[in-house]
């Protein structure tokens, strides 16, 4: 009845709460975000205007950001978004940039900055101060990343065409690491519904150890003391709990409670995970309004 | 690759930081110059701390640019913003609401559509184009000088950059 391939829904079954009430949420459009751009205007100044021309906007659990309800035309086409007052972003990856805890000094290193969403949202919280490090490796992508830091009147940030996993060669130690890994991205089928049917188990496995791999390189960069946040936007255990889980044994790193959520898995299948990961948080289309997401937040231990 | 402006550079971009009004905020910033393959000198906003951090990184973009420098500094669409929020005096056009969605897709202006002209504007003179919440929507080139900027039937601005351009670009 939703069109997906079994061996995802058989999956799903395992550790999804409300399977079903999932797959009909993912059938229907995904709640649309705005968050406001502080370093540019007011959240009451844009609310009024907004409002004005004909928006319904709903307060979420953070200050910055409206659930659109109503807009009299796309998001993308208003004066507003162009003169960079709003970012259109789900709620779920502005909860991430809150659980990093940034502070207006701090250094901050976003391992996968395009299209510039969080990056940008980091920057307003820092008030344009300290220094954040932009990587991409991708040209294209990276043109996103300046379209979307220029229009939001972003200047605290560096902007480096680099593979995520060669950042030891910046030889600089972070404050804060965010790292938005790829992955299967099965928490965005309510955008892209060929989601349900594109993807194999053998994908999964292909982010994982690719994951494994960045947040590596991304806790080596992070300096003791120091905070690193890694997201996805999937459920999969393997590529969440189960990274989490690997990084545990092999770093000095504690697992800080990640805020707004659903708590981390105990458990996939017959593996037990280590009970500090109940402190990461899912996000679920179904339960929190915003797309699948997945947040964990590391300490590194002197 | 970034660096700093050198001497002579920085005279010309302090007189204009001034003559645009917005020299006091850039005191505690600093600014890079960026040379391009063909020459053009782009010139980029960027946090004292993040400058710290760029020193022997050559990045791929340092901080915001802000405009270019030729014989004169020409603001970007972001320097005309930080103008038209920083600045209480400096040269710019009102244009209504019907030009302002024109000049968002990058179009001319007409004489008829301009509702306030700044000050002693001659031919040729950059100008910030506002819209009537005097917000920066663009940057313009005169064609005529300030009487008659506002004749109706002509194109008396040209558009040089818009608040859309980088949303047309990317949509190619």
């Amino acid at each position: 009845m939703y069109k997906y391939d079994r061996w995802l829904v058989n999956r799903f079954i395992q550790f999804i709460p409300d399977t079903k009430g999932l797959l009909s949420r993912m059938d229907r459009p995904a709640q649309k975000y705005i968050r406001v751009n502080t370093l540019k205007i007011t959240r009451d100044e844009l609310k009024e205007r907004l409002v004005a021309k004909g928006f319904v906007l709903i307060d979420t659990i953070l200050v910055d950001v409206f659930a659109v309800q109503k807009s009299p035309y796309p998001l993308g086409a208003s004066i507003e978004y162009l003169l960079g007052y709003y970012y259109i972003q789900d709620l779920s990856s502005c909860v991430a940039v809150e659980t990093l805890d940034v502070k207006e000094e701090h250094v901050i290193l976003d391992m996968t900055s395009a299209p510039g969403g969080k990056t940008t949202l980091i920057a307003q919280k820092m008030k344009n101060r300290g220094s954040i490090i932009a990587l991409e490796s991708n040209l294209n992508r990276i043109n996103s990343i300046l379209f979307n830091t220029f229009r939001c009147g972003v200047f605290n940030t560096l902007i480096y065409r680099m593979d995520a996993r060669q950042v030891a060669r910046l030889n600089v130690r972070f404050d804060r690491v965010l790292l938005d890994a790829p992955c299967s991205c099965e928490g965005i089928i309510a955008k892209h519904a060929a989601r349900k049917t594109s993807r194999q188990p053998k994908d999964i496995e292909y982010c994982s150890s690719r994951q494994k791999i960045l947040i590596e390189a991304g806790i080596k960069a992070v300096r003791p003391g120091g905070i690193l946040v890694y997201c996805t936007c999937s459920f999969a255990p393997e590529e969440n709990e189960s990274i989490i889980s690997y990084v545990l044994d092999k770093f000095p790193v504690k697992v800080e409670p990640a805020g707004y959520g659903t708590e981390g898995l105990q458990n996939f299948g017959d593996f037990q995970f280590r009970q500090e990961i109940k402190n990461t948080r899912r996000l679920y289309p179904h339960i929190h309004d915003t797309l699948g997401f997945y947040i964990a937040r590391l300490r590194i231990m002197d | 690759m970034y660096r700093q402006a050198n001497a002579k550079e920085l005279t010309t971009l302090k007189r204009a930081f001034h003559n645009w009004g917005i020299f006091d905020f850039f005191l505690d910033k600093e600014i890079l110059v960026n040379e391009t393959d063909n020459k053009t000198k782009e010139i980029y906003l960027l946090a004292p701390r993040a400058k710290e951090i760029l020193c022997g990184k050559d990045a791929y973009c340092a901080g915001l640019k802000i405009g270019e420098l030729k014989k004169k500094f020409l603001p970007s669409m972001q320097g005309a913003d930080i103008i038209a929020r920083k600045s209480r005096k400096f040269s710019h056009i009102v244009v209504d609401e019907n030009a302002e969605k024109l000049v968002l897709y990058g179009r001319d202006i007409l004489g008829s559509s301009i509702m306030e002209i700044s000050e002693r504007l001659s031919e040729n003179d950059i100008v910030v184009i506002l819209n009537k919440n005097r917000e920066a929507i663009g940057v313009g080139r005169t064609r005529f000088p300030a009487p008659l900027l506002l004749r109706p039937g002509k194109v008396t601005v040209t558009t040089i950059v818009d608040a859309g351009y980088y949303l047309r670009e990317e949509n190619n």
